[in-house]
C-alpha cells in the first residue's frame, strides 16, 4: 500500500526527526515544569532542614524515615485503601455502567446525574461529608438511627475502624463515577453479535459476561485499573480534610504522612525522603504491572 | 554557587518555556509607589476579627500614606504551610503572626531587639517579663505580644442551679469539681465534654489540667517530657480522660475540638466548658439567650491556667523593617487591644489596661483577666511544638480514650517518643 | 413490570440515592438559617428556607472575581494542555519514534507525583521568574499535569485514524503541521473534547497551587475561596455550602453541555488504546 513508500530508507530517517521535534515541545515542557522541581525535592530529601538552614546528611533521612513505625503504618493504610478502592471502583463501575447501558433513553440523564460527585472538587466533597459523618448533628447518624441499623450515633472519624472505612466510602463515592463512564464508553463499543451469538449457543447471564463482556474489556480495565491505582494513591485532598491522618494514624496514608512530616513535623527533609520513596514504591508496582500485561498484550 | 547554578537553571528553562508560549505572557503586577507590607495571620479569615482589621488597616494607611497593607487570606489549615513555602523562597511576608518557636528556630524571622529598645520605657514596661520571656528564643526577641487568650471554666448558670449548686462560688477543687460534674449528669445531659479532636486545643485543655494538679509535662529547659513519669501529671491525666468512663463528659471526645465543644454547650447539653474568653463571644452569637447566664470560674485545683499568646513578628526576608515595626507598633495601640477585646473577643496582653473602663465594665472579661494573672503561657517554646502539641499529645489522648486501662504505659510511650524529639534540635 | 427490570431500576435508585443525597443535603443546609443549621433531629424541609446565605455570601465575598479567575485558568491551561498533548500524540503515533512506549510511562510517571513534594521547588521558580500571582503560573502547573492523561488518551484516539488521511494531505503538498492541522485534527475533534474537559476540570477544582502560588486576595480561584471559609472557630456551615454550590454548579452545567461528546471520545480513543 501506498503507506509503506514513505517509510524506507533516507525518507525513514527524515520522518523520525520529524517526530522527535513533535515529541520534543511537550517533553521540554514537561522537563522544565516537572523535572526541575522534581530534582530539586530529591535533593532536598538528602538534606536535614531547619528551615533556612540545610545540612547534608546523605541517606540519613531515609533511614530516620524508613526506621520510624509512622512510615510502615502508612504504608500498610496506603496499601489496604488503595486495593479496596480500586477494587470498588471498577467493580461498582463496571456495574453501574451495566445497568446504565441497559436503559435506552434515560441513559444520558443517568449519567450526568450518576456522575456528580465525581465533578465537585474533592476538598469540597470531603467538606460535605465532614458535615454529613458529624457525630452529634451530621444526618447520617439520624438516619441510620431512624432506620434501625444502629443504636446510638457512631463517631465515624473519631474511631480508627470507622474513620478507615469513612475515607474508603468517601473515595469510592467520589471515584467511582468516573470508572462507570470510562467503563461504559468501552461497554458500548461490545459488538452486539457477540451477545447473540453467545446467547444462541446458551449462555446464561453470568457465562455471558465471563466471556463476551470481560475478554473485550480487558485492555481497558487493565488500564483504567493503573491509572486508578496512580490517582488513589495519591489521593491526600479527602484525608487532609477529613482526619488530617488520625484517629492514631489509622488514616494516615503516605501522602498525608508526607504532608504532616513537611508543615506540621518542620522537617522538609524528612518529608521529601517519604515523597521520593513513595514515588519508588508507585514506579515499581506499576512497572511491574505494565510489564505483566504487556506481555499478554498482542501488539506494541 | 549551587543556588545560583539552580536559578539560573530555571531561570533558562523558564525562559524557553515562555519563548514558545509567547502569546498568553502576562505581565508580573507592577510595584505600586507606597511600599507595600503583606500581613500574614490565620485570624484574618475569622469572621469575629474581619471589622476590626479592616478598620484597622484603613486607619493605619490613614495615618501613613506611604505604606500599603496588603492582607494574606488563608485558610487557618493551611496557613503554615503557605507561610513555610513562601519564607523558604525568602519572600515571606513582611507582619505575620506564627509560632514563635519553630519560626525563629527555622530563621524565619528577624530579631527585635534593636527595634524593641527604642521604644519608650512605658511602652516596654507594659507587659510582664513572664509574657515577654515568652517572645524570645535563644536570648532574642521575635515577637510582640497583641492579644491573648486565657483559659477558664465557663458554666451555664441555669443548669447549675438547676442542679441546687451555687453559682456565686465555682468549684476551686478538682474534687469538688468532680462532685459537681456528677450532679450535672442527667440523661440527656453531661458536665462537661473531654477534648479529644485532632487539634492542639485538646493539648491545651490536657495541660491546664495538668497544671493545676500541681504536674509538669515538662522539665524546665524543655528537654525532658515527663506526662506520665511526674506522678501528678498522670494523675491529673487520668482524672480527666476518666470523666468520659463515668460517663460524666459527652460522648465521642475524639472528634471533640472547640467548635462542637461550643456548640453543645450553647444547646444546653453540657453544663461546663474549659475554654478561652472567645468562646463566650462566640457562643452569645449562636445562642443570644445565654447572655447574662453564664458563670465564669477558675481551673479547679492551684488555679494555674494556660493563656495562649499571639505575637506579632517579622520576617527575616522583609525588605521594609521599619515599615513592618511601625504598623507593629499599632496594632499594639491600647485603642485597638480594646477593640480587639470587643469585638473579637480576645484579651489583651498589656498590663497597663486593667483600669479602662470598657474592662472595668465587663465582669465577665474582669474576671478572665483575674484569671489570666496566674496564667502559664502557650504554645510551648520549643521548635517542635507543632507537631508535639498538634499531634503527639493528640493522638495519646485519642490512644488513651479508646482504651482507658492502659493509659499509663499509653503516656509513657509518649513520654519516651518526646524526649528523643526535644533533642533532636 | 419484570422482575429483572425492577431489579435493575432499584439498584439504580440505590445509587442516585447515594450519589445525589450528600448534595440535596448541602443545598439544604444552605438554604437554612444558621440556627437550625445544627440541630438535632435535622430538618429535611425547612419552612424558613432563603437564600440569605447565598446574598450573605456573594455581598461579602468577591465570588465572581475568584470565578473569573478560575475560569481563565482552567481555560488557559486546557488551551496548554491540548496543543502540547496534540503535538506529543502525533509525534507518537505517527513516526516510528523508538522508545514509543517508554515514553508514555514516563510522562505517567509525571501524574504519580504527590503534589505536597512540589510545592516549595515550585514557588521557588515561580518566584524566581517572578510569576507569583499571576494567572501564568497556575496555568503552567495545571497544564503540565494534564498533559499525561491527555496524551495518553489522544494516544489511543491519533492509532484509530488511519494514515491515509495524512498521506493523502501531504501529497497534495501539504507539511506535516498542516497536515495534522487540516486532516487530522477535526476527525480527533471528540477526542480532543474530551481532553479539554478533563483539563478543564483537574483545574478547576485544584486547591494546593492556588493556595500557594497566589497571595493576594483578587486572584484567588474558587476552591481557595471557599476553603478559606472553613475556620477553626467558627464554621458558617450554610454560607460554606452556598459558595461550594456556587463553585460546583459550573462545572456540572458544563458536562451536561458537553456529555456526548466526552463519552464518543473515550470509547474511540481509550478503548482501542
Amino acid at each position: 500500500m501506498s503507506a509503506r513508500r514513505a517509510w524506507t530508507g533516507r525518507g525513514l530517517r527524515r520522518e523520525r526527526w520529524h517526530g522527535y521535534f513533535f515529541l520534543a515541545i511537550p517533553l521540554l515542557y514537561l522537563a522544565g515544569v516537572v523535572l526541575l522541581p522534581l530534582l530539586e525535592a530529591v535533593r532536598s530529601s538528602t538534606f536535614r532542614i531547619r528551615g533556612l538552614r540545610a545540612t547534608f546528611v546523605g541517606l540519613d533521612n531515609y533511614a530516620r524515615v524508613l526506621g520510624d513505625a509512622a512510615f510502615w503504618n502508612a504504608l500498610s493504610v496506603s496499601f489496604r485503601f488503595t486495593a479496596i478502592s480500586v477494587v470498588l471502583h471498577l467493580a461498582l463501575g463496571l456495574g453501574l455502567a451495566m445497568l446504565v447501558a441497559e436503559c435506552g433513553r434515560t441513559r444520558t440523564a443517568l449519567r450526568i446525574a450518576l456522575l456528580t460527585p465525581w465533578m465537585v472538587a474533592p476538598a469540597i466533597a470531603a467538606t460535605i461529608w465532614l458535615w454529613l459523618l458529624e457525630p452529634q448533628f451530621g444526618v447520617l447518624n439520624w438516619l441510620l438511627r431512624a432506620a434501625g441499623l444502629i443504636a446510638e450515633n457512631r463517631s465515624w472519624l473519631g474511631e480508627p475502624g470507622l474513620a478507615f472505612g469513612a475515607i474508603v466510602a468517601v473515595d469510592v463515592w467520589r471515584g467511582v463515577p468516573f470508572m462507570m463512564l470510562l467503563l461504559g464508553a468501552g461497554l458500548a463499543t461490545i459488538p452486539k453479535e457477540q451477545y447473540e451469538a453467545a446467547a444462541i449457543d446458551g449462555a446464561g447471564a453470568l457465562a455471558r459476561f465471563r466471556h463476551v463482556t470481560l475478554p473485550n474489556l480487558s485492555y481497558l480495565l487493565a488500564v483504567a485499573c493503573t491509572l486508578d491505582i496512580i490517582n488513589t494513591v495519591r489521593q491526600f485532598d479527602i484525608v487532609a480534610v477529613l482526619t488530617g491522618g488520625g484517629p492514631a494514624g489509622a488514616t494516615e496514608v503516605l501522602p498525608a504522612l508526607l504532608y504532616n512530616t513537611a508543615f506540621r513535623g518542620n522537617d522538609l527533609g524528612g518529608g521529601a525522603a517519604v515523597g521520593v520513596l513513595l514515588l519508588m514504591i508507585v514506579l515499581a508496582f506499576v512497572s511491574l504491572y505494565i510489564a505483566l500485561t504487556g506481555a499478554a498484550r498482542s501488539d506494541d | 554557587m549551587i543556588e545560583t547554578t539552580r536559578r539560573h537553571m530555571s531561570k533558562i528553562t523558564g525562559a524557553l518555556a515562555v519563548t514558545v508560549l509567547a502569546g498568553g505572557l502576562l505581565a508580573a503586577p507592577a510595584r505600586a509607589e507606597p511600599v507595600t507590607l503583606q500581613w500574614q495571620t490565620a485570624n484574618l479569615t475569622e469572621p469575629q476579627f474581619e471589622p476590626v482589621w479592616k478598620q484597622m488597616i484603613a486607619e493605619f494607611e490613614a495615618a501613613n500614606p506611604d505604606i500599603h497593607i496588603e492582607p494574606i487570606l488563608v485558610a487557618r489549615k493551611d496557613d503554615w504551610t503557605k507561610f513555610v513555602t513562601a519564607a523558604q523562597a525568602r519572600r515571606a511576608p513582611c507582619v505575620v503572626q506564627e509560632d514563635l518557636a519553630t519560626s525563629a528556630y527555622n530563621g524565619y524571622l528577624m530579631p527585635l531587639d534593636r527595634f524593641w529598645a527604642t521604644e519608650p520605657a512605658a511602652f516596654r514596661a507594659a507587659y510582664s517579663d513572664d509574657i515577654m520571656a515568652a517572645m524570645h528564643w535563644k536570648g532574642a526577641l521575635y515577637g510582640v505580644p497583641i492579644w491573648g487568650g486565657v483559659f477558664a471554666e465557663i458554666y451555664n448558670t441555669d443548669m447549675l442551679t438547676a442542679a441546687g449548686l451555687d453559682a456565686a462560688h465555682p468549684p476551686t477543687t478538682i474534687a469538688e469539681y468532680l462532685d459537681w460534674m456528677r450532679k450535672l449528669t442527667k440523661p440527656g445531659q453531661w458536665g462537661t465534654a473531654v477534648l479529644g479532636g485532632p487539634t492542639d486545643t485538646t493539648t491545651r485543655v490536657l495541660l491546664t489540667w495538668i497544671w493545676a494538679n500541681g504536674g509538669e509535662a515538662f522539665n524546665a529547659d524543655m528537654t525532658k517530657a515527663t506526662f506520665a513519669a511526674d506522678p501528678k501529671s498522670l494523675e491529673a491525666i487520668k482524672t480527666y480522660l476518666g470523666l468520659v468512663g463515668q460517663g460524666l463528659a459527652a460522648p465521642s471526645p475524639n472528634t471533640t475540638n472547640y467548635l462542637e465543644q461550643t456548640v453543645l454547650f450553647e444547646q444546653g447539653k453540657i453544663a461546663a466548658v474549659r475554654s478561652a474568653y472567645w468562646a463566650i463571644a462566640k457562643m452569645l452569637v449562636d445562642n443570644p439567650s445565654l447572655a447574662g447566664r453564664m458563670t465564669v470560674g477558675p481551673v479547679p485545683g492551684n488555679g494555674a491556667t494556660l493563656a495562649l499568646l499571639a505575637p506579632a513578628s517579622i520576617a527575616s526576608s522583609c525588605k521594609y523593617p521599619d515599615q513592618a515595626w511601625k504598623f507593629i507598633k499599632f496594632q499594639a495601640e491600647k485603642k485597638w487591644a480594646l477593640e480587639r477585646a470587643r469585638v473579637s473577643d480576645w484579651m489583651p496582653l498589656r498590663n497597663d489596661m486593667m483600669d479602662e473602663p470598657e474592662i472595668a465594665q465587663d465582669p465577665l472579661l474582669q474576671r478572665f483577666m483575674q484569671i489570666g494573672l496566674q496564667a502559664r503561657s502557650y504554645p510551648l517554646p520549643h521548635p517542635a511544638w507543632a507537631e508535639i502539641g498538634g499531634v503527639d499529645v493528640v493522638k495519646a489522648v485519642q490512644r488513651a480514650l479508646l482504651d482507658p486501662a492502659h493509659t499509663e504505659q499509653i503516656f509513657r510511650d509518649l513520654d519516651a517518643l518526646l524526649n528523643k524529639k526535644l533533642n533532636d534540635l | 413490570m419484570r422482575p429483572a427490570v425492577l431489579l435493575r431500576w432499584l439498584l439504580l435508585g440505590v445509587a442516585l440515592l447515594a450519589a445525589l443525597f450528600p448534595f440535596y443535603w448541602m443545598v439544604n443546609t444552605s438554604l437554612k438559617p444558621l440556627g437550625e443549621v445544627m440541630r438535632s433531629p435535622p430538618g429535611f424541609i425547612s419552612p424558613n428556607w432563603s437564600f440569605a446565605a447565598y446574598a450573605t455570601v456573594l455581598a461579602t465575598r468577591p465570588v465572581l472575581r475568584w470565578f473569573a479567575n478560575s475560569l481563565i485558568v482552567a481555560l488557559g491551561s486546557t488551551a496548554i494542555a491540548l496543543v502540547l498533548s496534540v503535538l506529543a500524540a502525533y509525534g507518537l503515533t505517527r513516526f516510528f519514534v523508538r522508545g514509543a512506549g517508554a515514553v508514555v510511562v514516563a510522562l505517567l510517571f509525571t501524574k504519580m507525583l504527590p503534589e505536597t513534594l512540589l510545592v516549595i521547588p515550585y514557588f521557588q521558580i515561580m518566584s524566581d521568574l517572578g510569576l507569583i500571582n499571576t494567572h501564568l503560573a497556575l496555568i503552567l502547573v495545571y497544564s503540565s499535569f494534564s498533559v499525561p492523561f491527555a496524551v495518553w488518551m489522544l494516544v489511543g484516539f491519533f492509532r484509530s485514524i488511519p494514515r491515509e488521511i495524512d498521506e493523502a494531505a501531504l501529497v497534495d503538498g501539504a507539511t506535516r503541521l498542516t497536515a495534522l492541522w487540516r486532516a487530522v485534527l477535526p476527525m480527533a475533534a471528540p477526542g480532543l473534547v474530551a481532553v479539554g474537559l478533563f483539563t478543564f476540570l483537574l483545574a478547576w477544582n485544584s486547591y494546593v497551587w492556588a493556595l500557594v502560588l497566589t497571595t493576594d486576595s483578587t486572584m484567588y480561584v474558587l476552591s481557595v475561596g471557599v476553603a478559606n471559609m472553613i475556620g477553626e472557630y467558627r464554621v458558617q456551615w450554610n454560607e460554606l455550602m452556598a459558595a461550594s454550590v456556587v463553585a460546583a454548579l459550573p462545572v456540572m452545567v458544563l458536562y451536561s453541555l458537553l456529555d456526548r461528546h466526552l463519552v464518543s471520545g473515550l470509547a474511540a480513543g481509550a478503548v482501542k488504546g
